[in-house]
């Protein structure tokens, strides 16, 4: 599922493919947005009106196939960058996308890449066709032509000689053997909520189950939120923590006063002050 | 480690800077117009600004805005010195700061 | 001395921003307090498009809206005045507001107050989380793009919503690998289309993971992270090590809202917002008569929906003063309207639900 991967599925990839005949007609707009987000620059930008107004800006972007012309305006301001434009329509065996690809260095036209699909894995070869460079979006359109049978898989490319994005082989996570599990008993020391004042997730426990059980008590006996951040950091762990121990919801657990100054002032500062 | 200041991006133009001279525990560094003291130091590799003064574990950066105050060091003598908004200046001192802090004039 | 004026704004992030120039236009006179050296917010970091319509300037990057804000307030000339390097410390109930203005301390009484601190990010716990190379994820991208510098060669990122999948693809653009984003539940939270741009890249999206430890000398070396269950705990024999510089965490955001519970504000914990927001009536007033609110202070949202309150809130703050422009009503239902827009799709359900408990009379 998208939602879970952050790749659409086949079938919603399907859903959107134009009919043969006009896929063999010419270069489209292939809007690969699946979900309703607020966000409508595509339609709104669209010269020809072929991605249809929305009612609601939460749409999901509908287009009209007959009107687009597969220019890629839309492509170069979609904020998602999830817009391809395809041609299809050589017939001479390879097809083109159209890929916003904002990275550095940008590949030369006539170079050689490698073809990666939307799970970044490379999956062939592909020739660069064409890079438009655009000052408005500052968002570079790279056109490279790959086999027919790749067009609906490939949204991205690495380049060769060590220019990579990200070089999904050394991205590879190693799976590693268990190592023996002593750690869980000193782990309550080696974390850390208050930062400021160097207090433990261990001596947080030892006062909750003392019975100190708001964030001021706790404040009070052990300093915790009382240094220089003024518990903007350790607060909301040390109420959810509270609430975890005790079973309050966490709604119910106080906050700490706050008290002016919102950050430490040496007295001095106060004695200034301005006579203009 | 290749150099960690950006200089092509696909977005921004990164102007390079006037160099800062400044120095970190006595070293010599250099950092550039627009650096706050805490990106001049990542910039050459310092991650570690002090130490806790209770727990004694090395201490870095978390917010780099002026909300968590985990930047603390002392800049030109002065204690408790937020690097992570404050602009480097050039012939600044910076030193780690291991203790709470202590007045100006102590 | 005291400083007198109509309006006092609380950030220069997209909601202030919004709220002193709405403010202005209608013939207020405006304060802009900005923490940081730079007006912008969060901005002035976020390289990539907005999502949202040409409202919110959707299709325009970040950084560039940014720029586009700061211009505009800049032409109200001396109707806004925008102190930088200046943090609100203390929001009193009478009213008066002090800031540590470069150093200097000072007290402003407004007549009225437009809070826009926006938020700050989520801690998570797990041993060593205080290992330097641990960062925040909105950290890693003021590193890089604000001040040009990667953070380090290979990160692990811990969190799928959206600032995760953006920082990451963003880490990509700098030239830093993402060995992997680990989310604990079992789906992704951020926008599809965000994760299909990191996932062609190469990068791996494992859901119901999580980190079990962070380990390393004098900084972060390698993290320790293993598939969960329903309950969140680590399923044995699913435990592997990854190599990695940096650990970027990107669990979520909590509003700054510490100077409205100064000023007595009525607050509500909402964890669909992100922690305790503000009460608020449909002018964005909170049950401080005159403090109003906008942005991820009153609840995490994407900015686009910051720029509308903050328009909104800055519209208000103003009428109440007097300040009401022919245009009003109009500017008024247009907010409405992008809000609701913004807020009706199923990605937004969360913030809906969080909203329906923030209402006051």
């Amino acid at each position: 599922m998208l939602i879970n991967t952050g790749v659409p599925t086949r079938e919603q990839i399907e859903l959107r493919l134009p009919s043969p005949e006009r896929r063999a007609r010419g270069p489209y707009a292939m809007v690969e947005c699946f979900q309703e987000i607020p966000c409508n620059p595509c339609s709104t930008s669209c010269p020809f009106d072929a991605i249809l107004p929305m009612g609601d800006i939460n749409e999901i972007p509908a287009i009209d196939l007959d009107r687009c012309t597969g220019c890629g305006i839309c492509a170069g301001v979609c904020p998602g960058l999830a817009i391809f434009i395809i041609d299809e329509s050589k017939g001479d065996g390879t097809a083109s996308v159209t890929i916003p690809y904002e990275f550095r260095p940008l590949p030369e036209k006539g170079e050689m890449v490698r073809a990666v699909n939307r799970e970044g894995d490379v999956i062939g070869d592909a020739v660069v066709t064409r890079v438009l460079l655009s000052k408005k979006t500052k968002t570079p359109l790279v056109t490279v032509r790959v086999a027919d049978e790749h067009v609906h898989e490939v949204r991205f490319f690495n380049l060769i000689d060590n220019k990579t994005v990200c070089d999904k082989t050394s991205s590879k996570i190693e799976e590693e053997p268990k190592t023996d599990d002593t750690a869980c008993a000193t782990d309550d020391d080696e974390i850390i909520l208050c930062r400021c004042e160097g207090i433990t997730l261990r001596t947080i426990r030892d006062l909750i189950r003392e019975g100190y059980t708001t964030v001021d008590e706790i404040k009070r006996i052990s300093r915790a939120g009382m240094g220089p951040c003024q518990a903007r950091t350790c607060g909301p762990l040390i109420a959810s923590e509270i609430a975890r121990m005790t079973g309050q919801p966490v709604a119910e657990i106080q906050p700490s006063a706050h008290r002016a100054p919102v950050k430490p002032m040496p007295i001095e500062f106060f004695l200034g002050g301005d006579s203009e | 480690m290749g150099d960690r200041r950006i200089t092509d991006h696909p977005i921004l133009d990164f102007d390079e800077g006037e160099v800062i001279h400044f120095t970190f525990d006595g070293k010599p560094m250099e950092g550039r117009e627009g650096d706050t003291i805490a990106s001049a130091l990542h910039a050459n590799g310092v991650k570690v600004l002090g130490y806790h003064f209770k727990t004694k574990r090395p201490r870095g950066f978390y917010c780099a805005i002026g909300n968590c105050s985990a930047c603390l060091m002392i800049v030109n003598g002065k204690s408790n010195v937020r690097t992570c908004t404050a602009p480097l200046l050039p012939g600044m001192v910076v030193e780690t700061q291991s203790d709470r802090g202590v007045p100006d004039d102590v | 001395m005291m400083y007198k004026i109509d309006l006092v704004v609380i950030g220069g992030g997209p909601a202030g921003l919004m709220a002193a120039n709405t403010a202005a236009e209608a013939g207020a006179e405006v304060l802009l307090l900005e923490r940081d050296g730079h007006l912008g917010g969060q901005l002035v970091k976020q390289t990539h498009k907005f999502f949202g319509s040409e409202k919110q300037h959707a299709s325009v990057r970040g950084i560039d809206i940014s720029t586009m804000l700061g211009d505009r307030l800049d032409s109200f000339g001396d109707r806004a005045t925008v102190w930088k390097n200046a943090t609100a410390i203390g929001f009193y109930e009478d009213g008066v507001i002090t800031v540590d203005h470069d150093g200097v301390y000072k007290k402003v009484k407004p007549k009225r107050v437009v809070v826009a601190t926006g938020a700050s990010e989520k801690f998570l716990s797990f041993p060593n989380n205080d290992l330097p190379g641990i960062y925040g994820a909105g950290a890693v991208q003021t590193m890089m793009n604000v001040y040009g510098i990667r953070p380090g060669h290979r990160v692990l990122m811990i969190g799928a919503g959206n600032i995760g999948l953006i920082v990451s693809y963003q880490l990509m653009q700098a030239g830093v690998s993402v060995a992997a984003i680990v989310e604990g539940l079992p789906k992704i939270g951020g926008y599809a289309v965000h994760a299909g741009k990191v996932r062609r890249a190469g990068v791996p999206i494992l859901t119901s993971h999580t980190i079990l430890r962070a380990d390393g000398q004098e900084s972060v070396e390698r993290a320790t992270i293993a598939r969960i269950d329903r309950t969140w705990n680590a399923i044995p024999e699913t435990e592997r090590t990854i190599e990695c510089d940096v650990i970027c965490i990107s669990v979520g955001l909590t509003p700054l809202a510490e100077l409205l519970w100064q000023a007595g504000c009525e607050m509500r914990y909402i964890p669909a917002l992100g922690g305790s927001v503000p009460l608020r009536n449909d002018c964005l007033e909170t049950t401080v008569k005159g403090v109003y609110v906008a942005g991820d202070v009153t609840g995490i949202e994407e900015a686009s929906a910051a720029m509308v309150e903050g328009h909104l809130a800055g519209l208000e703050a103003a009428a109440s003063l007097g300040f009401k422009s022919d245009s009003y009503d109009a500017e008024r239902k247009d907010c409405m309207e992008q809000l609701t827009a913004l807020r009706s799709g199923p990605t937004a359900e969360k913030i809906r639900t969080g909203l329906a408990c923030t209402a006051c009379l």
